[in-house]
Formats: structure tokens, C-alpha cells, sequence
């Protein structure tokens, strides 16, 4: 099994869940949280690392040793966090796989042009949505004839 | 031979797991304790090769440990587990006798190629011809070579053969600058001059380190070897003739 060093900034909803996941699934993985006592909503098996700190800032992520990083997931609640995170982590340290949360739709537009994947969920629920009500309403229809 | 033991001795669950995890399948045999008191206990049943030893531990503190475990068991080598904080305490250390040290966080990867190396890296004495001197001039072989992996090996067994010369502490200090680590390497050149506050080169080192414009010469001890770093990372080797 192949271990990868991930970092994971923000350790609120999702940030845990990954971690707990990838930590559980063999791999290092360093969470990122400015507020310590987020680091409560990690598992007892959580075996990584918890670093307390603000991740906008270069020593933080550098005390992080993440110019090792296979991976950087930016999970912060505020999208402008998680788009300088993520650029910074691309550009200045050049992690290889960086992905970034981001819930302002046109924010996610900004990101892909500068090559960094970013996974939107409100583009992701409003697609599903609309998936939803297409297929209602073509079953309805059918119904009806 | 025989399977390589290990003893990870660390308060913290997580560290201890993921040790376990890395140092596993290296087919190493693994044993673990929580604090100092347990480590001993261990060691006294059945001597280890190599410890993994964090210096804050609940009740008796890694530095005695440390101590306790040269005194008793020699040929039992401890690295150090240091947060980033606390390098200094690293440093500190290996004065007294620790092979080498690792910051956490830490990848699998990095434990695992630690381990090895420090398990491969032979041990000075009589037998071996390698004198501190020698591992000293090696080490400046190397830097100019740019062969740091190299380099790194050949100092730390340098600290072990004579842990009371600021000159290796200098070069340590030297090759993390190079890498690019300007903190830790600052701590080295302090502790060289903790060991001999007239040591020129260190101070030189720790001078410009600490200055407006950071890059520049490495000052490695000696007027025949020189390395200059610069702003975009890269750096050059020059042999003085």
C-alpha cells in the first residue's frame, strides 16, 4: 500500500471526515486548524498530526514540512482561505495534487484557470437538484400519457 | 542476521501508531512505551538497537532517558523526536549523545529512511578507521559535491564520534541552510558557539542568517571549501585552490 503525506487545512464537518478517513486508510496526515478545540471532532484512531495555526501563513504550512506534501486539501469555511492556501501551496511549494472547497461558484472559475482543482458544493447540490426535477418531471409527464 | 529491533517510546498514541505502521513492514521488530519509566523497564528486559525517543514525556523527561540509556546500554542508538518548536532541545540532544532527530509532522517515508540509515550508519570506534577528523573533511567532500544525503550521514557520525566540536555543529548548521531550513540550521550554528563562543565561522553563519540579506557565503570552517546560496534556491560548490 502506497502512503501519501496529505495536508488538510480546516478541521471543521469535512476536514475531519477526510482525515479521519485517510488517516484510517494508512496514510500521514497533518490537519491544519487555527482553533485547537476543533481537533475534538477527530477520531481516537486518527494516528496523524494536529497543528494549531493559521494556515495563510507560510511558516504554519512550512512547520507543516509541506514541501513533502503529496497533497493538500483546503477545507476552510471561507473560500478566500482555501483559494490562498491552495495557490500558494501550487505555486510556492509546488505540491503536486491541490484541491480546494469552494462554495461561490464563481470563485471555482478563478481556481481552474489557475490550474487548481476545486470541488464546489453548491454547484454539485444545484446540479443534483436540477437532475432531480428533470427526471420528476419527465415521470410525471410519462404518467400522464 | 537478526531482525533489527526497535523501541518507540512516545506519550502520544498517534506517534506510536504511526512508527508501528512505517517501521512494520521494514521488518524491523517494533516494541512500545508511553513514558521514560516503561522505556527502561524494556530496555532492561531486552536491549534494543535503535530508540525513537520523544524528549517530553509524562513524569521522568526524554533527557534523562537519554542519559540513563547511554550510560547503560552504549550500543543502543536514540533519535530524537522533536516538535518544531523545540529544536533546540534536539540539539541539545545530540550533545549528549543522540544519533540524530526528526520534526514532526513526519511522513511514513521519512521514518523509514531514517531508520535505515541510522541502523546502516556505522558506528566510529577502533575498528573502523573513521576518525572525527576525517568524517569532518568527508562532509566538506560532500557539501561541495553537492551529495548532501551524503554529507548528512558523514556529520552526524562526526557528532557521535565527538560531540563537543563546534566545527560539526557548524557544518550541520551549514547543510540545512543549503536545504533551505534557515531555522534549524540557525539553532546548530547557536549550538556551536554554546561550545566555543570564539568559533568564527558559526558566528559568521549566524550572522548573515539572522541579517536583511540572508544568502550569500556558508562559511564551512575552513578558507578551502566555500558554497554560496541565492535567493532562487539554487547554489554552487567552489573549491578554493
Amino acid at each position: 500500500m502506497i502512503s501519501r503525506y496529505i495536508l488538510i487545512v480546516g478541521c471543521g464537518r469535512l476536514g475531519s471526515h477526510l482525515a479521519n478517513q485517510l488517516s484510517r486508510a494508512g496514510n500521514a496526515v497533518v490537519v491544519i486548524d487555527i482553533d485547537e478545540s476543533r481537533f475534538s471532532k477527530l477520531s481516537p484512531e486518527f494516528s496523524g498530526f494536529r497543528i494549531e495555526g493559521d494556515a495563510t501563513q507560510i511558516a504554519v504550512l512550512q512547520s507543516a514540512k509541506i514541501k513533502q506534501a503529496d497533497a493538500l486539501i483546503a477545507t476552510a469555511h471561507e473560500d478566500n482561505v482555501n483559494m490562498m492556501v491552495s495557490q500558494v501551496a501550487k505555486k510556492i511549494f509546488g505540491v503536486p495534487k491541490v484541491l480546494a472547497r469552494i462554495f461561490d461558484p464563481k470563485h471555482e472559475e478563478i481556481l481552474s484557470r489557475l490550474g487548481i482543482e476545486t470541488i464546489c458544493p453548491t454547484a454539485a447540490a444545484a446540479s443534483m437538484f436540477l437532475h432531480a426535477i428533470d427526471t420528476e418531471h419527465t415521470s410525471e409527464k410519462e404518467a400522464k400519457t | 542476521m537478526n531482525k533489527q529491533s526497535i523501541l518507540v517510546v512516545d506519550d502520544e498514541k498517534n506517534i506510536r501508531m504511526t512508527m508501528m505502521h512505517a517501521l512494520e513492514t521494514l521488518n524491523f521488530s517494533i516494541i512500545t512505551a508511553v513514558n521514560g519509566e516503561e522505556a527502561l523497564q524494556i530496555l532492561k528486559e531486552n536491549p534494543v538497537d535503535l530508540v525513537f525517543l520523544d524528549l517530553k514525556l509524562p513524569g521522568m523527561n526524554g533527557m534523562e532517558v537519554l542519559q540513563q540509556i547511554k550510560s547503560n546500554w552504549p550500543n543502543t542508538r536514540t533519535i530524537i523526536i522533536t516538535a518544531h518548536a523545540t529544536v533546540e532541545h534536539a540539539v541539545e540532544a545530540m550533545k549528549y549523545g543522540a544519533v540524530d532527530f526528526i520534526q514532526k509532522p513526519f511522513s511514513i517515508k521519512e521514518i523509514r529512511e531514517l531508520a535505515t540509515s541510522v541502523i546502516n550508519r556505522q558506528v566510529p570506534n577502533e575498528s573502523n578507521t573513521v576518525d572525527y577528523f576525517s568524517l569532518v573533511s568527508l562532509t566538506r567532500q560532500k557539501i561541495n559535491e553537492q551529495k548532501f544525503v551524503e554529507a548528512n550521514e558523514a556529520i552526524k557520525a562526526a557528532i557521535a564520534a565527538n560531540p563537543n566540536d563546534p566545527e560539526a555543529y557548524n557544518l550541520l548548521g551549514a547543510i540545512l541552510e543549503i536545504k533551505g531550513d534557515w531555522l534549524t540550521a540557525q539553532k546548530f550554528y547557536r549550538a556551536a558557539l554554546d561550545l566555543d563562543p570564539t568559533y568564527k565561522p558559526a558566528a559568521i553563519n549566524l550572522e548573515r542568517t539572522t541579517s536583511w540579506n540572508r544568502d550569500g557565503q556558508v562559511n564551512l570552517g575552513t578558507e578551502n571549501y566555500a558554497f554560496t546560496t541565492s535567493e532562487n534556491g539554487t547554489h554552487k560548490g567552489k573549491k578554493n585552490d
